[in-house]
């Protein structure tokens, strides 16, 4: 028995991210039904001055100086909407906190923290800056009597110079309302807990054990460092907070946070009293703003800004579809519909004019068209909607209004690139039939087929009108923003980019982007002290020539056989690296599993981003397992080889939203020490989408997305390159189609 | 002297090349062929949208009012029109049917679109069923409905499938009485009609909702209702102008 523990030990950490891992996935299929079903039955309070149904939500959980549920400093046990993406930004006594929290699952939160704590005069700079992480889980829900717990680890990793761990409870209490409107009525909420760290570095009433201390000097940060966690002296901390009506809130709380390093080792500010005040206000639907005076001396401010996926800003409102008209009504009865059009090419061609134009309208690109006298087999590219469902129904509209009566059968083929990615199924009575079924949807999908595509149109399939050759371009305006200098935390450059895309033939793409600066400070940033090759690091050489080639490649992808995808591409692929790069998928369209290999070869590139190259070069490569958890979440495994030549796994995990949103997160172990890492000791990182479509209102694919690493070092880094092939194929597959399928009769 | 007349050109060069920049980052952005343009693009013209829409306010010219209107001039549209109002936007459209047709379900199924076909919704014997392109649109609904008499048939289950915005489908089950509260004579633009008054209360989702329909059964139409079509739209009011 003893050998396995042992193994534990060894292994720590990596156990421990494994078991978070572990809950996370468990927890998230587990729970996530039962917040579904509260949401489901739309059990909200109606409106002020209403009585109607809402699916408004109540005003938001109220968060703390870290960006999480809580007081004034202290946390609570509340959680956030799951789903939302709360933005806090925070200061008082020369400390500035700015806090991205994710509520992942209902029950489970993260955040990351950018700290700026300005006169420290610590470890050698003037303002420090500090990266960190939390975590919150939910123990367990708010009963009549009981109260809800929660527990916290707060700068788990990293520095861990604000590093506490909680586990704290609240009770909510309904009170009279005050001084507005309130939907819900008037709320108290009492915290009380107990903390260990920081939070427990004020009246301590105990201690379990003794905390290793931390060494700004030595520590490079970046591990859980759970040999701290819920050691050492622990103390009560406690508060309330009343909100009379929908915008008003009052905090009131006791700390245990005695700010050692900033008022007794440094002299940032100065704590009085233990007691912290404040009074926020509702500002806008999507942003709470609140004043505080702090320990007795100082005065602080915060502002909350919560989005919710499920509510977003701006609604989407797409242009109507066409109605499916019944056969019946402009052909008369089934044995009158003739099949002799089938022998007259210019019928045929008429046909595909006439739905090329259709599709047109709704924003999608027919690439071939095979009629019989039953069936018909429709390509088309969808440029336009989030939602592959929502294209696979206009689609299947524009076939009902064009085709001839006797067409009974519709194959939807969505097309990437010139790759079929699946073949939805409809038959054309069940179009009219359903159309307006009570529960229309729902009855679609439970007749609508989900197969494979052919690799290559049929024999007798008629391209697209005038489509190859096809080019594109564009030029238009970028910003290019750099993270966490620690001299300059923001560093941005602006300038534009032109792009242009040519394909020959189904499949095929030449694509390639020249960058133009016009202004920027990213090329004064730190230079590159890694002890690997610089294969990511060197970021600010790269940044010193204001006209670049971004990239300029040619790609080929196609099907090479039932369930397989391939892609190979050549050129110039990112600002850092050009080669040969060969990969291929398989992935059926009913599997949650999908299996990828990617090999390539590539040279780094010249800093001027020319035509040139440096004389590094590597094969890196990896094998990928990408899975569908279900109800949006999804985990993904690389095993491989990396830029820098070290060798390793990267696993992630995202949850995506049916509306594009997705919130997700990443880290790679390779067999690159800590030591020669530097600091952050592995990469890890978060990354983040929100589609245009629901900042707009307007139908689009494209969203702003952001990848956030703490660091950038160059162990675990792998090459970018366009166009790889999970991405295209997941969303039109079945589970993907079926999170949307709300969408098909939009 | 030279050598200093020389810098503040060229730093005079510099600010106006910082300017023309600046200019052409404002300016920039256009795409040609069949790509989706890229996404700053896309931003950026959503921004002159906006900014468009803010001088048009500023300059008073924004929402055009509602015509006034006459039963002279509806007599000269031969076409059924019918007029709906979104309450809570205070916006409205004239609509004309498109579809008329039937299903598996009792009731005669109707698609009424706006001029620019950017809109529809859907009635079944008058009922609102679905809506769309109005954003946060009601998907699907059962109602309550018999062959040839308009409005609600009976009380009972009234079923709403809900397009939320983060396009996910929510049911929404409402259950409801149908109160009949007697003959009543209702005026249209000028002309009066006489009508069957039928008020559906119902409640769910933790809130109560009131439909009203005034019917005519003997012409089989409904000349004025104000239905429900869901939590992100509330209320519309529909008005027959032209039978």
């Amino acid at each position: 028995m003893s050998q396995p523990i042992l193994r534990c030990r060894r292994s720590g950490a990596a156990l421990l991210r494994a078991a978070a891992a572990a809950v996370v996935l468990a927890g998230a299929v587990a729970t996530q039904g039962i917040s579904q079903n509260l949401a489901e039955d739309g059990a909200l309070p109606p409106d002020i001055g209403s009585e109607e149904p809402s699916f408004t939500p109540l005003p938001a959980t109220s968060l703390n100086f870290y960006g999480s549920p809580g007081g004034i400093d202290m946390p609570s046990a509340e959680m956030l909407p799951d789903g939302t993406f709360a933005t806090t930004l925070s200061g008082f006594g020369g400390q500035n906190r700015i806090t991205l929290t994710f509520q992942a699952t209902p029950w489970m939160s993260g955040s990351f923290r950018y700290h700026q704590m300005r006169n420290l005069n610590l470890f050698g700079f003037k303002t420090y800056y500090d990266r960190s992480f939390d975590v919150r889980f939910r123990l367990w829900r708010e009963g009549r009597y009981r109260p809800q717990v929660a527990l916290g680890l707060q700068d788990f990793s990293g520095t861990g110079l604000f590093g506490a761990e909680y586990i704290v409870a609240s009770k909510s209490f309904r009170t009279p309302a005050w001084g507005g409107l309130a939907r819900d009525g008037g709320r108290l909420m009492l915290t009380g807990g107990v903390g260990w760290g920081r939070l427990g570095s004020y009246n301590s009433i105990g201690s379990l054990g003794r905390r290793p201390t931390y060494s700004g000097a030595t520590s490079r940060g970046g591990e859980p460092s759970y040999d701290q966690w819920f050691r050492g002296p622990y103390a009560l901390f406690g508060g309330l907070e009343w909100r009379p009506n929908d915008k008003l809130g009052l905090k009131l709380e006791y700390s245990s946070d005695t700010y050692v390093t900033e008022t007794q080792t440094t002299s940032s500010f100065t704590r009085r009293s233990p007691f912290n005040f404040g009074v926020e206000y509702q500002w806008k639907p999507a942003t709470r703003l609140g004043a505080y005076y702090l320990y007795g001396s100082e005065i602080g401010l915060s502002a909350q800004i919560q989005l919710n996926p499920r509510h977003p800003v701006t609604r989407l409102a797409v242009p109507a579809p066409y109605p499916v008209q019944p056969r019946e009504q402009w052909a008369g009865p089934p044995e009158s519909w003739d099949t002799a059009w089938v022998d007259s090419g210019e019928t045929l061609q008429g046909l595909r004019a006439r739905l090329a134009e259709t599709l047109k309208r709704d924003g999608l690109v027919l690439e071939s068209l095979e009629v019989g006298a039953e069936t018909a087999e429709l390509r088309y590219r969808n440029p336009r909607y989030t939602a592959q469902a929502a294209a696979v129904g206009r689609a299947a509209r524009a076939l009902a209004a064009t085709m001839p009566a006797s067409v009974e059968t519709f194959r939807l083929v969505p097309v990437s690139d010139g790759m079929a990615l699946s073949a939805v199924i409809l038959r054309r009575s069940d179009l009219e039939a359903l159309e307006f079924d009570p529960r229309s949807s729902a009855a679609l999908l439970a007749v609508a087929g989900f197969a494979d595509a052919a690799g290559k149109p049929g024999p007798t399939a008629m391209a697209g009108p005038g489509l190859y050759p096809d080019f594109s371009w564009s030029v238009v305006q970028y910003a290019s923003p750099s993270y966490f200098d620690p001299s300059l935390p923001f560093r941005l450059d602006l300038g534009v980019d032109l792009r242009a895309t040519y394909r020959p033939a189904p499949g095929w793409r030449i694509s390639g982007k020249l960058r133009q600066r016009v202004w920027g400070n990213i090329k004064d940033g730190r230079l590159s002290n890694s002890v690997l090759a610089h294969v990511r690091t060197d970021a600010t050489l790269y940044a010193q020539e204001a006209t670049t080639l971004e990239n300029l490649y040619v790609a080929r992808q196609w099907r090479p056989g039932r369930n397989l995808y391939a892609r190979l591409s050549l050129g110039y692929f990112e600002a850092m690296y050009g080669g040969l790069s060969g990969e291929i998928l398989w992935k059926p369209v009913g599997s949650r599993l999908g299996l990828g290999l990617e090999g390539n070869y590539v040279i780094q590139r010249d800093y001027d981003q020319r035509f040139g190259f440096q004389d590094y070069d590597v094969f890196t490569g990896h094998a990928s397992a990408y899975l569908d958890l279900g109800k949006g979440y999804a985990a993904q495994v690389d095993v491989g080889r990396y830029l820098a030549g070290d060798v390793g796994a990267t696993f992630s995990i995202d949850r995506t939203f049916a509306n594009g949103w997705s919130f997700g997160g990443f880290f790679s172990q390779t067999n690159v020490s800590a030591a020669d890492f530097g600091e952050g000791s592995f990469d890890k990182g978060l990354r983040f989408r929100i589609p245009l479509s629901s900042l707009l209102g307007k139908p689009s694919r494209a969203g702003l997305g952001l990848v956030i690493r703490p660091v950038q070092r160059d162990g675990g880094q792998r090459v970018h390159v366009p166009g790889r092939l999970y991405d295209q194929v997941r969303e039109a597959h079945r589970s993907g189609l079926e999170a949307e399928w709300a969408r098909v009769w939009e | 002297m030279g050598e200093g007349l020389g810098m503040s050109r060229n730093r005079l060069l510099r600010r106006l090349a910082g300017l023309g920049a600046a200019a052409l980052l404002a300016l920039a952005g256009c795409s040609r062929g069949t790509d989706a343009p890229p996404t700053q693009l896309q931003l950026l013209n959503a921004a002159r949208g906006s900014v468009g829409q803010i001088a048009r306010k500023a300059r008073g010219t924004a929402a055009p009012t509602r015509p006034p209107l006459t039963r002279a001039a509806l007599d000269t549209v031969t076409v059924p029109v019918l007029e709906v109002t979104v309450e809570r936007r205070d916006d409205w459209a004239f609509l004309f049917r498109t579809l008329e047709r039937s299903d598996s379900s009792p009731g005669r199924i109707e698609q009424w679109n706006t001029e620019d076909s950017n809109v529809t919704l859907s009635l079944r014997n008058g009922v609102l069923i679905a809506t769309r392109g109005l954003g946060g649109d009601l998907l699907s609904s059962a109602v309550q409905v018999v062959d040839g008499q308009p409005g609600p048939a009976s009380g009972g289950e009234h079923l709403q499938m809900i397009r939320n915005l983060d396009y996910r489908e929510t049911a929404l089950t409402l259950s409801c009485e149908l109160v009949d509260l007697g003959p009543e004579t209702i005026e249209i633009v000028e002309r009066r009609h006489a009508t069957h008054h039928l008020q559906q209360r119902c409640e769910g989702g933790g809130g109560r909702v009131v439909n009203d329909y005034w019917t005519d059964p003997r012409a089989g139409i409904i000349w004025k209702s104000r239905q429900w079509a869901g939590p992100h739209l509330g209320y519309l009011s529909l008005r027959r102008l032209v039978k």
